[in-house]
């Protein structure tokens, strides 16, 4: 059951577990954590993040030890972080500055106060400088990796984990009826964004995430941009581009909530009612989509759900080339489980779901002449099956 | 913002490209490889999707200081300059490997014997040495520094074009303080003032703080509220910020926020050491904040950063005509901050934000 309120103290304690377990499991002694997501897995740390020119400099870092329960934060938003995350004064550090040399340095000796000598040290990015410093830092290079133990303990969620994202979807979601009711001929791409970002903030987002997505889809691929593959061109960047009457947007984006990252794909027509062929378009989708969503149970493996959409199509993969079928979604807007990519059927099939991971369908009809459908819905697998955590309507499409 | 997706302006884009072929040069580096995505669209010239906060290692974008060739990752050429053929562009892949066949192709075109690379991950501390057996793997932190801390003339344009738009928002938010409004409310009118004026990019969130930091996050009479208002406008940060009272407020904090700016931009000379900024905290009374005291502005992570905590930076670092930074102007509760460009002939205050004035309210 996922909780309709997050128990973030719950959250926390459940989430050092099991890295903990799998730091074990991976004979890892300590994790040296500086990517925004792995930071907040480890201490439950959220802020809202910033453009990463000033995230590298205002970062904060974790340090986890395998055999203690409190994790080790390194915060320039010191004040904030002590008390609402249970972390003792002497776990709670000041901000570090891992870009700089003598940040390095400085850093590289309160780290000998922590990590035991001969411990074995995962890390999971390396600022320049700290490859610099590498000698003082690392005891061996290179240093084993911190995905070894944060992907496992990061691929299935925990009930406040999925109370998270549905919440994140939720604030999403009642945007994107706004933005949608201000759709028409004369609105630009960059107006949409500015409805969704003021409705979001007002409904509690910590961050936006990525920068909204409403790429016009022409009929034809050649009035699409040159590609490397020679499949369609997808996400493109949006513009001051006014919208026309009819023009048919591939709507794809998410926000923060709690650190944990909402996915929202609709596709959407200005001013106007899907033609039949547009309808059979949606209606294919829905198809494939459908057939994915039928298998996904605990034990189902991504080639499993690549194949359900195969069957569908007689063979021609429904998604874009560069991307997948479908994608986790947690502190990241996509991670692991990554099904269908260009790593083949064989890591395809190593991908084995469990209850609590999360996994976004996103299926690809391209009708070429005619333009094409997309969009994605969030499912969370449960004992025996999935729930479908996004809850918006597929309009002007469908019945 | 246009109304289509276009590479970075020439001029700027090959002064900045000039710049870092001549800090490859300079610390003798024959291929750098680049994962961040502000140091790639430095040397390439094209806007790249936008995504808050940081991200993992992987090469992006690789300048080949032999030929002079740009590589980037990128599926499609919308927004790819004439300069940077097709045949340069790489597509989004999940196999790393295929960034090791890349890599070995550029290898065995110039057999460089020096990469530096921007960051690193324990991944690619493994790959890059199978693209390049021959080669000494270096931190090229310092050269791409050298080539961003000074600024061309365009790219100064481009920060005054951000800070302006990071003003008006600011300003539209401002415009909405009154009790009963919260800081989430104050954030959503910055938020949408930047998107309708074209820009879709914040440079930070945590646009409005209550100095009083009640749970709610409401504001009433009597409170203190900091802005901070971050843009990233065709990928330059514009950043200022202000605080303002609700109501009365006491006059003191706001006169000691006054004596301190001004000794702030008196140490902002060319030539002048960072530690400088420091001093003017020590002179002024106040105590120096927990984060920087400035930091550098321009396209994404710059140098300078000048911070207590690091004071052999601060002294070693010299503030160079054409360097861009925000300077953290903190009295008591009252925080604001000022970017600030370094000209020859002192500093120059980009940004037209009103202040909080007793006498005028």
């Amino acid at each position: 059951m996922i909780p309709s309120t997050p128990d973030l103290a719950r959250m926390r304690r459940e989430r050092g577990a099991r890295l903990r377990t799998a730091m074990g499991d991976k004979g890892i002694d300590a994790l040296l954590l500086l990517g925004n997501s792995n930071v907040s897995y480890a201490t439950g740390a959220s802020w809202p993040l910033s453009d990463a020119g000033r995230a590298n400099v205002e970062r904060p870092v974790a340090v986890v030890l395998a055999d203690d329960d409190t994790p080790h934060l390194f915060t320039p938003f010191g004040d904030d972080a002590a008390g609402e995350l249970d972390i003792d004064e002497d776990h709670l550090h000041g901000a570090t500055y891992l870009d700089v040399d003598e940040g390095v340095e400085v850093f590289a000796k309160a780290l000998a106060d922590i990590v035991p000598a001969g411990a074995v040290v995962a890390v999971d990015d390396i600022t320049g400088a700290m490859h610099g410093g590498r000698d003082v830092l690392f005891p061996t290079w290179p240093p084993r990796s911190a995905s070894d133990a944060m992907g496992p303990a990061r691929f299935a969620k925990t009930a406040d984990e999925l109370a998270c994202i549905r919440h994140g979807l939720w604030i999403t979601e009642q945007a994107m009826a706004e933005v949608q009711a201000r759709l028409g001929p004369g609105v630009r791409q960059t107006d949409l964004t500015a409805t969704f970002l003021h409705r979001v903030f007002e409904l509690g987002a910590e961050a936006n995430v990525l920068d909204p997505i409403w790429q016009v889809m022409p009929d034809h691929q050649a009035d699409l941009p040159w590609t490397t593959h020679g499949d369609i061109a997808c996400p493109l960047l949006s513009s001051e581009r006014a919208l026309e009457q009819g023009d048919v947007l591939w709507v794809d984006t998410g926000i923060m909530y709690a650190g944990y990252h909402s996915d929202f794909g609709r596709t959407w027509i200005v001013g106007a009612d899907p033609t039949e062929r547009q309808q059979a378009q949606y209606r294919r989708w829905k198809e494939i989509s459908d057939a994915v969503v039928a298998v996904i149970r605990p034990g189902a493996t991504g080639a499993d759900l690549t194949a359900a959409a195969l069957a569908v199509t007689g063979g021609d993969k429904p998604w874009m080339a560069h991307f997948y079928i479908g994608h986790g979604l947690g502190l990241e807007s996509a991670e692991s489980p990554y099904v269908g990519t260009d790593l083949g059927e064989a890591y395809d099939e190593r991908l084995v779901l469990e209850p609590g991971t999360v996994v976004v369908i996103e299926p690809v009809v391209w009708d070429e002449g005619y333009g094409g459908y997309r969009s994605e819905n969030v499912f969370a697998v449960t004992d025996d099956g999935c729930v479908n955590l996004s809850d918006y309507p597929y309009d002007p499409y469908g019945d | 913002m246009a109304t289509e997706i276009l590479p970075d302006d020439p001029a700027l884009r090959f002064g900045r490209r000039q710049r870092a072929f001549e800090q490859m040069e300079a610390h003798d580096l024959d291929v750098l490889v680049m994962g961040r995505t502000a140091n790639m669209r430095y040397v390439s010239g094209v806007p790249l999707l936008w995504n808050a906060g940081t991200r993992p290692f992987g090469p992006g974008c690789v300048a080949v200081r032999a030929t002079g060739d740009v590589y980037l990752l990128s599926t499609w050429d919308e927004g790819v300059p004439e300069e940077i053929p097709h045949e340069n562009l790489y597509g989004i892949t999940w196999n790393p490997m295929n960034y090791v066949k890349m890599l070995k192709g550029i290898n065995a075109n110039v057999e460089p014997r020096r990469v530096g690379t921007d960051a690193m991950s324990p991944l690619f501390a493994q790959l890059l040495p199978m693209a390049f057996p021959d080669a000494e793997l270096v931190d090229a932190g310092p050269a791409i520094q050298a080539a961003k801390r000074v600024k061309t003339a365009e790219e100064i344009e481009a920060i005054r074009a951000a800070v302006a738009v990071a003003d008006a928002c600011i300003g539209a938010a401002i415009s909405q303080l009154q009790p009963g409004v919260s800081e989430r409310e104050l954030t959503a009118v910055f938020m949408d003032a930047m998107a309708s004026r074209g820009v879709t990019t914040p440079g930070s969130q945590d646009v409005a703080r209550v100095t009083s930091r009640r749970r709610d996050g409401a504001v009433r009479d009597g409170d203190l509220v900091c802005f901070s208002g971050g843009v990233v406008a065709e990928g330059y940060t514009g950043e200022v910020g202000r605080t303002w009272p609700v109501g009365e407020a006491s006059h003191d904090a706001f006169a000691r926020f006054d004596a301190l700016r001004g000794r702030l931009l008196d140490a902002c000379q060319p030539g002048a050491p960072g530690s400088a900024l420091l001093d003017a905290y020590a002179a002024a009374g106040e105590p120096l904040p927990a984060g920087p005291v400035a930091r550098g502005l321009g396209l994404g992570f710059d140098d300078p950063v000048i911070v207590g905590d690091l004071p052999a930076t601060a002294a070693h670092t010299r503030l160079e005509p054409g360097t861009v930074m925000v300077v953290t102007v903190q009295a008591g509760p009252v925080i604001g901050q000022e970017p600030v460009v370094i000209s020859a002939e002192g500093p120059h205050v980009l940004s037209s934000s009103p202040f909080w004035n007793a006498d005028r309210s």
